[in-house]
């Protein structure tokens, strides 16, 4: 053990009073690391479509370019074997490579920062265990002056702060523990909060929900209408526990999250993440329920058509749902959230939910972009916004046609794969 | 899945004139607009028949075409070595040919309503005979054809405006009628709606 692990008196009291794993005597780093390592997702980036797990050189799409993720494995050329478990901290701390290289933020360091160097060193004592893939990483397509890595410094120096997570005084071990997962390892504000022109995330507007993959990942304040006022924290901890709850089911880039990574938390984590997100208070403007929009009316009468014929088989007349099996439409988060993005590109493509250990059927709505137009989409959906009790902003046809491109390219892509 | 849509483009050259105004004139005899409402005409039974000879129906693509060719009974179903795009095509050609004969040189579509319906029953009843082609089972197919383009969802060219569904109260594939249980004797408010949607908003 080097001195520098025990430096943080907090990172002790993170994992010591942490339930779960990370307590259990007679767990090596190794699994640890492995559990840690699933709280990151890391395996949802570092893959690519067909390829070795943790290989890396997937695209990822950022508004700037595509960059392609690194491989993790311990391959000694083109992986990370030949990384000391310093240079590893550092990458993971300060967004830095060996030889100095600056890595983009679209790898979240600006959050991997907050997890404690122990539970880091643990991440890497796994992936040394991982079977060497040689895998060359294709270069960023970024335009110049992005594909200069030297300016990521002046990025670091505006919006990137180092340090350990520090526990709050005052609040609970339990609310700690869930901070510590949801700031940093979890990284779950890189989608839930909006960004700055920068890519960087708003901190002032932290969890009010921003996008993501084309997907708009809602708000997890205390609002009641987009954010998770109504849900109570067993209700949180079993949507990442199982996928879905009595008000909504993960669907999207969430699906692959849930599946990949929060199903494989502890209980005892995910309930301390759940009560630090229940903790965050909404926005200043809260909506109120009942709040009645003044709507067209004829294109509010086509919404209710297009609902009455396309949705009402699974959803029914009254948009109730069916509790465990079809998501309700009343009072639905994923439909009221400030963007209607996730709604339009469920409606287009359609959603799978994700498969757990707990609910194994991935429940499936079919997608209806083949016969509904823009027109019809942004009617149906600003008919939904605002049926049943619901109020948010009428859907554009320009969003919809946004969404739809979104959609073909990554179709597009995703076909190429499998040729 | 999205349903493959048979009507596809080219269909509408498949048929020759004198083909689709025979089709036409037949169709219009076997489901007439009457009292109780718009026909086959109206239904655009004409464009689903055309649509479908023009496809996979038309060329027998999922029918086992090799011999023997044998009469059948019934319950066998159809037995011709034709396929139904060459069935039409040789059946009007031969219908024609024998309305020519017998009508003072007039087709099947310039007979008025009576003589069309004699020369039906008589296709009907295995009379006259056509040559090659057997008069029974083309009038067995031409009627089938025209009560699925009339009755079929829209999509497919033919129950254009719902007549077909409106004429047999008919909503279409809806799913949730949990509203309108226990609400007896009252008239189901919804429009019929197809796989495509309702008219007037599509």
């Amino acid at each position: 053990m080097r001195a520098g692990l025990t430096v943080l008196a907090g990172a002790a009291v993170l994992t010591g009073t942490a339930a779960g794993l990370a307590q259990e005597a007679g767990f090596s780093d190794i699994e640890r690391g492995r559990y840690l390592a699933r709280v990151g997702d890391c395996v949802a980036c570092h893959t690519a479509e067909g390829g070795e797990p943790f290989a890396g050189n997937r695209p990822i799409p950022t508004p700037f370019g595509t960059l392609y993720s690194a491989n993790i494995t311990p391959d000694r050329e083109t992986g990370i074997g030949g990384w000391s478990d310093a240079e590893f901290e550092r990458a993971m701390t300060q967004g830095m490579a060996p030889g100095g290289k600056r890595l983009y933020p679209a790898f979240p360091y600006p959050f991997f920062t907050k997890a404690t160097r122990d539970d880091i060193r643990a991440i890497k004592a796994w992936l040394d265990t991982l079977e060497p893939v040689r895998q060359e990483v294709d270069p960023p397509e970024l335009p110049w002056p992005l594909s200069w890595r030297a300016l990521l410094a002046g990025w670091n120096a505006l919006f990137f702060e180092e340090g350990v997570f520090t526990p709050v005084p005052g609040k609970s071990a339990e609310w700690n523990r869930g901070a510590y997962l949801v700031e940093g390892l979890g990284h779950c504000a890189a989608c839930h909060s909006p960004k700055n022109l920068a890519g960087a995330v708003e901190l002032d507007e932290a969890f009010e929900g921003g996008f993501g993959e084309g997907w708009f990942a809602p708000d997890l304040t205390g609002d009641l209408r987009e954010g998770l006022g109504e849900w109570s924290v067993e209700d949180i901890v079993e949507y990442l526990k199982t996928g879905s709850n009595r008000f909504s089911s993960a669907g999207g880039p969430m699906a692959e999250v849930v599946e990949r990574s929060t199903q494989h938390l502890t209980r005892e984590d995910l309930r301390a993440m759940a009560v630090y997100l229940e903790d965050l208070p909404a926005a200043e403007e809260v909506a109120e329920p009942g709040d009645v929009r003044d709507l067209d009316e004829l294109l509010m009468a086509e919404g209710e058509a297009l609902f009455v014929d396309n949705c009402t088989g699974c959803h029914l007349m009254s948009g109730e749902g069916q509790e465990g099996v079809f998501p309700a439409l009343a009072g639905s988060s994923v439909l009221q959230q400030e963007e209607p993005h996730s709604a339009i590109q469920i409606v287009l493509g359609g959603a799978e939910k994700p498969s757990t250990e707990a609910k194994p059927t991935p429940l499936a709505m079919p997608a209806l972009g083949w016969k509904l137009d823009d027109d019809e989409v942004a009617a149906l959906l600003t008919y939904l916004r605002n049926a049943f009790g619901n109020s948010a902003s009428p859907v554009e046809h320009s969003t919809v046609t946004d969404v739809r491109s979104i959609i073909e390219e990554r179709e597009g892509t995703a076909a190429l794969a499998s040729e | 899945m999205v349903p493959a849509l048979t009507r596809r483009p080219g269909a509408d050259g498949h048929f020759t004139d004198a083909e689709r105004a025979f089709v036409d004139a037949a169709t219009a005899r076997i489901i007439p607009t009457d009292d109780t409402g718009a026909g086959a005409r109206e239904a655009g039974v004409t464009q689903f028949i055309e649509s479908q000879l023009a496809g996979d129906f038309g060329d027998a693509a999922r029918w086992y075409m090799q011999g023997p060719f044998k009469d059948g009974t019934d319950e066998q179903g159809y037995q011709l070595p034709l396929t139904p795009a060459q069935l039409y095509s040789a059946a009007i050609r031969a219908v024609d040919q024998h309305c020519r004969d017998f009508f003072g040189g007039r087709v099947f579509a310039d007979l008025d309503a009576e003589e069309q319906d004699e020369v039906l029953r008589g296709l009907e009843a295995g009379e006259p005979e056509l040559g090659d082609v057997d008069s029974r089972s083309f009038f067995k197919m031409l009627r089938a054809n025209t009560v699925e383009g009339f009755l079929s969802d829209p999509m497919y060219g033919g129950n254009q405006g719902f007549v077909g569904w409106r004429l047999i109260g008919f909503p279409g594939p809806r799913y949730d009628y949990t509203r309108f249980i226990g609400r007896h004797g009252e008239p189901f408010p919804l429009p019929p709606v197809g796989i495509l949607g309702r008219d007037g908003f599509i």
